[in-house]
């Protein structure tokens, strides 16, 4: 529609007229066209109102562009952040060497790394573990799994050892470690093909990646008072807008459709070659 | 010699964004008159360039001025542009201030007799950011210096409540405030004679009296020759600011009872001691209505009774419907907390024993929580227990439930001041909005998102919503490179080195690749190469969207003028400053950098656009092109008599103007690296369209659904009042675009 609005607008302008033939011509095309699938058009639902107010709000560009830096800043992915800022023209939010650094630490604890993210984490920020036991905490209970993981119906000793040296002091401290600290122990009484659903979870790469994520937003937390990146916030404000909505019973759609795959089906073939008259 | 843009930046009112959202009213740039009779240091200095000596005629031209329309453009200086550059640099070098004043004088008065006298609401124009900043925290924060004693109203009369900032309901009001203050000051001028026009100007297809950015409140006596002005200052007016749901304000001088007199501004009210008899009392209502839109409504009063004793006032809210002549919360539809006896009356005569009595000195606050139903008192400060509950706001559009602040006083010289917000309050009311906020932000922060888009989790939803975002809007190396750390996050989390990884398919898509060479150009501010690309790609597209057209055609006569700027500024100042790179986004430094190194000339010699080389002739090219253009331009558009077109061109064309458009703050801004973006984004989401692509990723789908849920959440005072997107996109740390 915007097209054909665009179009009339021409109206007023001075054009020559060679242009103006063209424009016409392109208008009749598009009125048969219009007329002609007006009877497929029906058939689709009238458009909800809620529909037409979302196309009607703004959404910045200036506004998308800054929530997608941040994610790619905030989350560690420093190659897309630099080719984002080159591409969107955009300043850099953090320096390509934190970023890499925090992204050098998810990478670790992701491939089941841990020492190499505890020492690297101490070089990054020595006080970070020491001022947060339950963080430093948690990455030696993922050793501890990923210790049990690789001993699987083999030799138990190190994942013993480990689990005496570094984690029962702790766990003597806190109940909560303690009652962790138990529950990773199952693990190696226990076959690894038949566990409990909670047991099997430990073992699952879930557990590498949330303890990644609390890692990197302990990090950043430490680093500018941020945990997390802006656009998780949205995400959650739009499903928790949605469900509050629906719950006072306003007036939506059946559906909201977020269009993640809309454009593959929306394409029109052979649009251009209309026009060319 | 100094950089005189420096100098002027160098005070903190200028460069301090904080600050920026209101300036002392001493810290204003500098009054025309002051650079005309040569009195400030910093801008009574001409700043030549190539188009100044086309504003400024020799000072045998006054026949010429007195019939601008006539004659050939270039007829006084036949020679180029050069010497006129040459007179104007020569006026510089002489001392003292008289010299430039008449210099000066020569081509001000002529803009400045076709300009508006602007109003006080002038700085509010100017100003681009916020009436007030959402955190009024920071040294520089002028808004509560002494001697201010309504720090949260603007100068143009917008009242900013503390608690309210950064609520999308202010937003709105502020932006209503804002519309309202343009319009009024576009009929202004429109009213106004035309002066007589300045002959570049009127070649440029400006008419007289077209409306420059230029604060030309007042030319001095001598140098004035044009049209005389009478400056009227219009007030607000009443009925504009009667605006459906604006905040209360005022007390209401046509809604009280005849005892009452409303003083000090509409905030003072007196019983003049008409005597009534013991059931009644007399009362008045606020100028508004309190919004259910606000989530929270907050005034307080200050008894200013000279007599000790606890007398009968009552503060509370009610609708029209309740009498005035009763005391608030006897009535129907009306709620009050009374001083004499400390009881709480809600729509009944029998009260119930709520708290202390209150009088004489002591400051009152009435608080209604529309979320959550209930009003209360505070009393000097102290929040007290909640004194109704179940209250059924009704957001009417038909008038009915709206609910007014209102006061009622019963003895000779009951006195009080009320406080609708346009001072700090005693009860820390943004302390109490704040909890308020946190409890739905928690709310959303432990919120599931897995109904958005089954079988992904958070993690993956937001993944794909990036990705999507990326390949839709054409950035198709940012995708790439996210797409390969993505499948290297994915490698490393299996368990099982064997399990193959799901690779993720970026499209290597040619229409991507095309959007994204267009792109580029534009944000490099080749706009030619961006419409020969479109032309070459998409041969329809700036056919059908006309407007795209207008927009891509203006962009590249402001990075014309942009050139010009630069050159001249590296021309002006033999200190050399690192050139423009085009595209690099930093664009900044060529303004505020002044310390680089000097090895940097060689490369503003090589990259010096437009072809003419660091040099006088150079710019003078540079002028006549961009000039040349201009008047194409407007030919192309004359006949298009919508008025964004014309108001558009008439903007960049004012940037012919000046001097140097670079350092004028008021035009600076139509230069900006951001405009770029702007036209950018708008061609590309015309391609999109042209393709029969949704003109919006995914992720501008989620921005746009929440804002209009929100709004819904919003209406009669639900949890939608306390939070905003925009807040959310404020969290993120400014990356400063260009």
């Amino acid at each position: 529609m915007s097209n054909w609005n665009a179009a009339l607008d021409l109206g007023g302008l001075d054009i020559d007229s060679a242009f103006r033939e063209s424009i016409f011509a392109h208008f009749r095309e598009r009125f048969t066209r219009m007329v002609r699938n007006s009877s497929a058009s029906t058939a689709s639902p009238l458009q909800h109102a809620f529909d037409k107010r979302v196309a009607d709000v703004k959404a910045p560009k200036s506004d998308i562009n800054a929530l997608i830096l941040d994610y790619l800043t905030m989350e560690g992915y420093p190659k897309a952040a630099a080719k984002f800022c080159k591409e969107a023209n955009l300043r850099p939010q953090q320096g390509d060497s934190s970023i890499q650094t925090r992204q050098n630490i998810q990478h670790a604890i992701h491939s089941g790394n841990i020492e190499t993210a505890i020492s690297a984490l101490n070089e990054l920020d020595p006080e970070l573990l020491d001022t947060n036991p339950e963080l430093h905490f948690s990455l030696l209970r993922l050793q501890l799994v990923e210790l049990i993981r690789q001993c699987n119906s083999g030799d138990i000793t190190p994942a013993l050892d480990f689990a005496t040296k570094k984690l029962a002091p702790r766990a003597a401290t806190n109940r909560e470690f303690l009652d962790d600290l138990e529950q990773t122990m199952a693990l190696l009484i226990f076959p690894h093909d038949s566990l409990q659903p909670e047991l099997a979870a430990l073992l699952s790469s879930d557990l590498r990646r949330s303890t990644a994520t609390k890692v990197n937003e302990a990090v950043l937390l430490r680093q500018n008072q941020r945990r997390e990146a802006a656009i998780r916030q949205l995400v959650r404000m739009r499903a928790w807008a949605e469900s509050t909505a629906r719950m006072h019973k306003k007036d939506l759609p059946e559906s909201i459709e977020l269009g993640l795959n809309a454009d593959n089906l929306e394409y029109e073939s052979g649009h251009e070659a209309m026009i060319t008259t | 010699m100094t950089n005189p843009y420096q100098q002027q930046h160098g005070s903190s009112n200028f460069d301090s964004p904080a600050s920026a959202g209101l300036p002392p009213p001493t810290a204003r740039r500098p009054s025309y008159a002051s650079v005309v009779s040569g009195n400030n240091p910093v801008l009574s200095r001409p700043l030549r360039s190539g188009f100044s000596h086309l504003l400024n005629p020799s000072p045998d031209s006054e026949q010429q001025r007195q019939q601008p329309h006539a004659g050939n453009l270039y007829a006084t200086s036949p020679d180029s542009g050069m010497a006129h550059i040459r007179n104007g640099a020569s006026a510089e070098d002489v001392p003292g201030g008289i010299h430039q004043g008449n210099n000066a004088a020569m081509w001000h008065p002529r803009l400045g007799s076709s300009l508006p006298h602007f109003s006080r609401a002038f700085d509010l124009y100017m100003n681009k950011d916020a009436l007030f900043s959402p955190n009024p925290a920071g040294p520089e924060d002028v808004r509560f210096a002494p001697g201010n004693p309504m720090p949260n109203i603007s100068s143009t009369g917008f009242l900013s409540p503390s608690y309210l900032r950064g609520t999308v309901y202010l937003q709105t009001l502020e932006e209503k405030h804002r519309a309202k203050i343009l319009a009024e000051r576009e009929g202004h001028t429109s009213n106004g004679q035309p002066g007589p026009s300045s002959s570049v100007l009127s070649q440029m297809g400006i008419s007289g009296n077209v409306r420059l950015p230029l604060p030309a409140n007042k030319v001095s006596g001598s140098a004035h020759r044009g049209v005389a002005y009478d400056i009227v200052e219009t007030p607000l007016s009443a009925e504009a600011s009667d605006a459906i749901d604006s905040l209360p304000s005022r007390w209401n001088k046509e809604d009280k009872e005849g005892a009452l007199e409303v003083l000090g501004d509409g905030y003072e009210v007196r019983h003049t001691g008409r005597s009534l008899d013991s059931h009644e009392a007399s009362a008045i209502r606020a100028d508004h209505y309190m919004s259910p839109s606000c989530g929270v409504y907050y005034f307080e009063i200050t008894v200013l009774n000279k007599k000790k004793d606890k007398s009968p006032i009552v503060i509370g809210f009610a609708s029209k419907g309740a009498s005035l002549s009763r005391p608030p919360g006897w009535e129907p539809e009306s709620w009050g907390y009374h001083g004499d006896d400390g009881h709480c009356f809600a729509a009944h005569t029998v009260g119930k024993p709520y708290e202390r009595q209150f009088g004489a000195g002591d400051v009152v606050g009435c608080l209604v929580n529309f979320r959550l139903g209930h009003a209360l008192f505070t009393r000097n400060g102290q929040e007290l227990p909640i004194a109704f509950r179940d209250i059924h706001f009704k957001d009417g559009k038909d008038g009915k439930g709206k609910l007014y602040p209102i006061i009622g006083l019963k003895r000779k010289d009951d006195h009080i001041l009320a406080n609708f917000g346009q001072m700090p309050f005693q009860f820390d009311i943004d302390g109490y909005m704040k909890r308020q906020q946190e409890v739905i932000s928690e709310n959303i922060r432990i919120t599931d998102t897995s109904g958005l888009a089954p079988g992904l989790s958070e993690t993956d939803l937001i993944q794909q919503l990036v990705l999507q975002f990326l390949q839709h809007d054409g950035y198709v190396e940012t995708a790439r490179a996210f797409a390969e750390e993505l499948d290297g996050e994915k490698s490393a989390l299996r368990l099982n080195s064997q399990e193959p990884v799901k690779g993720i398919n970026i499209r290597d898509d040619e229409d991507a690749n095309n959007r994204q060479r267009i792109r580029r150009a534009i944000l490099e501010g080749d706009i030619d190469r961006a419409m020969k690309y479109t032309d070459a790609y998409y041969p329809t597209v700036l056919r059908e969207h006309e407007q795209v057209y207008f927009r891509l055609r203006c962009r590249k006569f402001i990075e014309m003028i942009r050139r010009e700027a630069e050159l001249t500024m590296l021309l002006e100042e033999r200190r050399v400053r690192r050139p423009r790179q085009q595209g690099d986004g930093y664009d900044d430094e060529v303004m505020l950098d002044d310390d680089d190194d000097d090895d940097d000339q060689d490369m503003v010699a090589d990259d010096a656009p437009g072809g003419g080389g660091v040099d006088a002739a150079g710019l003078s090219k540079l002028s006549q092109e961009a000039l040349a253009y201009g008047m194409e331009l407007r030919a192309e558009f004359k006949a298009d008599s919508r008025r964004e077109t014309s108001k558009r061109l008439d903007e960049i064309f004012s940037l012919i103007a000046y001097p140097n458009p670079l350092r004028v703050k008021e035009v600076a801004h139509l230069l900006d690296g951001s405009g770029r973006v702007a036209v950018a984004e708008e061609l590309n989401s015309a391609i999109l369209t042209s393709l029969g692509k949704s003109s919006r990723a995914a992720l501008e789908n989620v921005y746009a659904q929440t804002c209009v849920l929100l709004d819904d959440l919003r209406a009669g005072g639900g949890d939608g009042a306390f939070v905003a997107v925009k807040s959310v996109i404020d969290d993120i740390p400014p990356s400063r675009l260009r």
